[in-house]
């Protein structure tokens, strides 16, 4: 592919870049951009703006040809030494929306995503404690403290897991739990 | 250029050739100079030194114009590499003769971007190399234009309702 690149292409031979746009699609295209200038290939040969750091040189100017920088760009020609800081900016935003630093720039979104998420938990946590009241059915009885008891001490007097499990950790001679 | 190791693993079965014919490595010490050989895989058998000066050549033709200079800076922009500074240098002169100002500060941007997480390392040497052609031309690098930061802000189309 890059070999291609040694090969000059035939459009080259075109008197001005704007009529690289081949017809029979020019006046769809023309339409759509106006009056911006096509400089190159860009992302896939087609005459569109995009801010992209893997391609960064896209297939037209940003802005359009206004008369203000159509007089820069005659003074472009000359020497770039002449030019000042803010025409220098006004060039660069003539060809390109964004710089590098601003396509880069963060955006702060993941404090949405995250706050997103912790709506999305507490609401669920509000779905659960309507559930409990109006959908469950109550708890049996035996989940009150008193029955509760009664089976943590018929399981004593069974001695189940008497070896490391309850029955190892109470202590029979004195009728009490072990320290 | 700063280059993958594995094309640096390919060069070293070229070495192994000259064991098997003995022959051809009496006549040819060194690499093959091997842009027109066909391979089988897509690894290219240029060297580097090869693809650095073809693209110096490239960007050196006299009556290169945008759409030319564009094309080839979005593909070396594609490639796992940072051009060599006289990449860069021929780059810029190619700027220069298509009197595009914009075009050359994106490019020195862009190289910086292709630099990656080691840019506090390569960016300073590619500047420094790059600076004879830059004070020649009158080229502000975009730290000296301010670019280095964001300026301007836009929306993101997302956010517009």
């Amino acid at each position: 592919m890059a070999s291609n690149l040694l090969k000059v292409p035939i459009f080259s031979k075109l008197p001005s870049l704007a009529t690289r746009i081949i017809l029979p699609s020019a006046a769809y295209h023309r339409e759509r951009i106006g009056n911006r200038e096509v400089v190159g290939f860009g992302l896939n040969g087609e005459p569109s703006y995009i801010d992209r750091t893997d391609f960064p040189m896209p297939a037209i100017r940003f802005k359009e040809n206004s008369q203000e920088i159509t007089t820069l760009r005659e003074k472009e020609k000359g020497d770039w030494k002449e030019l000042s800081m803010d025409e220098k900016k006004t060039l660069y935003r003539a060809s390109f929306c964004q710089t590098f630093s601003e396509m880069k720039a963060p955006t702060g979104e993941w404090k949405s995503v995250l706050a997103g998420t912790f709506v999305a938990m507490a609401l669920t946590v509000w779905l659960y404690v309507w559930m409990k009241n109006f959908v469950y059915q109550p708890m049996p009885d035996s989940f009150t403290p008193e029955k509760k008891a009664a089976q943590l001490q018929r399981i004593i007097d069974l001695r189940v897991n008497p070896i490391e499990g309850l029955a190892s950790k109470y202590d029979y001679e004195n009728n009490r739990w072990k320290d | 250029m700063f280059r993958n190791a594995m094309l640096s693993g390919f060069s070293s079965v070229r070495n192994v050739k000259n064991l098997f014919f003995p022959s051809l490595a009496n006549i040819k010490q060194g690499r093959v100079s091997a842009v027109c050989i066909r391979s089988m895989s897509k690894h290219s058998s240029e060297t580097e030194e090869e693809f650095d000066a073809r693209y110096e050549a490239y960007f050196n033709r006299s009556d290169i114009d945008g759409w030319d200079v564009r094309k080839a800076m979005n593909d070396l922009q594609g490639m796992d590499l940072v051009p060599e500074p006289k990449i860069i240098s021929a780059a810029l002169k190619a700027c220069r003769r298509v009197n595009d100002y914009a075009l050359a500060v994106r490019f020195l941007e862009a190289v910086k971007d292709k630099c990656g997480n080691r840019v506090k390392e390569i960016y300073p040497y590619i500047i420094q190399e790059v600076r004879p052609i830059l004070d020649e031309l009158g080229v502000n690098t975009p730290e000296e234009m301010g670019y280095d930061k964001p300026e301007l802000y836009l929306e993101s189309v997302y956010d517009i309702h």
